[in-house]
Order: C-alpha cells, then structure tokens, then sequence
C-alpha cells in the first residue's frame, strides 16, 4: 500500500455498514474517486459485509476490521478482515442469469456484482482470519468490464 | 428509503425513493405483501426516486415479482435510471421484469 492504512473495526451487523461506508468513502474521495462512483463503493461494501455478518458468523457474532490505503495513482486497496469460521465468498458458483422469472434464484447476485465493480479480488484465510481484498477503480471502470 | 402506496384503477403504485439495502429491503417487502394479501394483482413500482439498491433490495423485487406471477398478476418497474439500472442491467434483471420509462406507460399495458 502506497499511502498510510487506515483501519476501522466495528460488529459485523448490518447496522456497521453506514459506518463503515463513509469511514472508506472518505479514502476513496481523497484518493480522487468520483462522486457517481461512490455508490459502487458503498455497494461492494455492503455485499461482502453482510456475507461475513451472515456466513462466517452466524449464530455467534464478531468483529470485522476494514482496512484501505491508496495503491499506485489510480487505485484503492480495500481490505475486509474477520476471525470467523472459514468461509470464501468468492468460490460459489455463479448464479444462472439466463433464467426467467419463475426459476430466477433468490441469492448468489450480491458476489457477482462485487466482481462486476472492482478491478480484482482475492480471499485468503491467514492467521484464523478471513480476508478479502479488493482493488476498486479510481478512474471509475474496472479494468476487468 | 421511502414507499408510498396510491391506489389506481387497475394497479397499486407504489414510489420507493431513497437507498434501499440490507437494513431496509424488508420494508419492501411488507408494504407489497399487504396489497398481495387484500387481492391486488398488479404493482408498479416507481424507480425514479431510488438511489441505491444492493443484492438484498434485488433479493426483494424478485420474491415480490414471483409471489405476483403464481398469482396470475406482475411487478412492472418504471423511472429506473443511475446506479440502480446499472445494478438491474448486470444481474440482467432488466429482461425478467416488464421495465418501462414512466408509470404512465406502464399503466397503459394493463
């Protein structure tokens, strides 16, 4: 990470997810990301955190830490840490899109659209740590689409 | 987020405007489920006031959308624009729902 890391922890609720969102909107504005893509940011965000509220949690609770830094001119590094059981959010199958209303699964979009928004992303389990990281765009298009 | 219900002749309209996300999809829910309930067959929900909608506002419009359907009725969405239809267009919901500009239109093929 090129600029200092700043780091926020808090429950891992739904009711962190406003905190959290401006705590990382104000790296992602000082970093230069544009107004109109805050509200990619603050979806990301909420994605993954109410994967972690839901899945490596749930029934007991815990803390989850968020971590960003400016990475290179055009870029954001964000991390999203927990102490919960193992759970990659990024090794479930990719929903079907092709269905009609009728057979159109419920769950499974909240992950494709985190990988619809950032340039890349990647889970690691480390020291009895979920992690995922992200890089979001400054420039406002992923590099991947 | 804010919904607000209006009764026409052959539909209820029902305006969300604001963010709808994890702390509030179910608020959509409800405030559908209860014109289901009473026998209304056709909502249209008025997109042009929402802001932000997550997984979970999506998770909302497509059980609504369904609970219509078995019911020999429909979930037509108008005014989507912004990171909203951004969001419908990559799930490519956008072909799943009847989508139209305006309540008007949408009105018009009932």
């Amino acid at each position: 990470m090129d600029s200092p890391v700043r780091r926020l922890t808090l429950p891992a609720s739904a009711g962190s997810i406003s905190t959290f969102s401006e705590f990382v909107r104000d790296g992602a504005i000082a970093a230069g990301v544009a107004e109109d893509e805050l509200g990619k940011l603050d979806l990301v965000l909420e994605e993954i955190l109410i994967n972690v509220a839901r899945y490596a949690y749930t029934p007991e609770t815990g803390a989850v830490e968020v971590a960003y830094a400016q990475a290179g001119p055009s870029k954001l590094l964000v991390e999203i840490a927990d102490f919960g059981r193992i759970f990659n959010p990024l090794a479930a199958d990719p929903p079907d899109l092709s269905r009609g209303l009728a057979d159109r699964q419920i769950g499974g979009l909240g992950v494709f659209l985190v990988r619809s928004m950032v340039d890349s992303i990647d889970y690691r389990r480390e020291a009895d740590r979920n992690i995922l990281s992200f890089i979001f765009p400054i420039d406002g298009s992923p590099a991947g689409g | 987020m804010n919904i607000e219900a209006t009764e026409l002749e052959k539909a209820v309209l029902i305006k969300v405007t604001g963010r709808m996300d994890a702390e509030n999809a179910h608020e959509f829910d409800q405030a559908c489920d209860r014109w289901i309930t009473n026998g209304t067959k056709h909502l249209i929900a008025d997109l042009d006031g929402l802001q932000y909608v997550s997984s979970m506002g999506l998770r909302s419009f497509l059980s609504v959308a369904q609970k219509l359907q078995s019911a020999s009725g429909s979930l037509i969405l108008c005014g989507l624009h912004g990171l909203p239809r951004q969001v419908f267009e990559m799930t490519r919901l956008i072909g799943v729902f009847p989508v139209f500009e305006t309540s008007q239109q949408a009105l018009a093929t009932l």
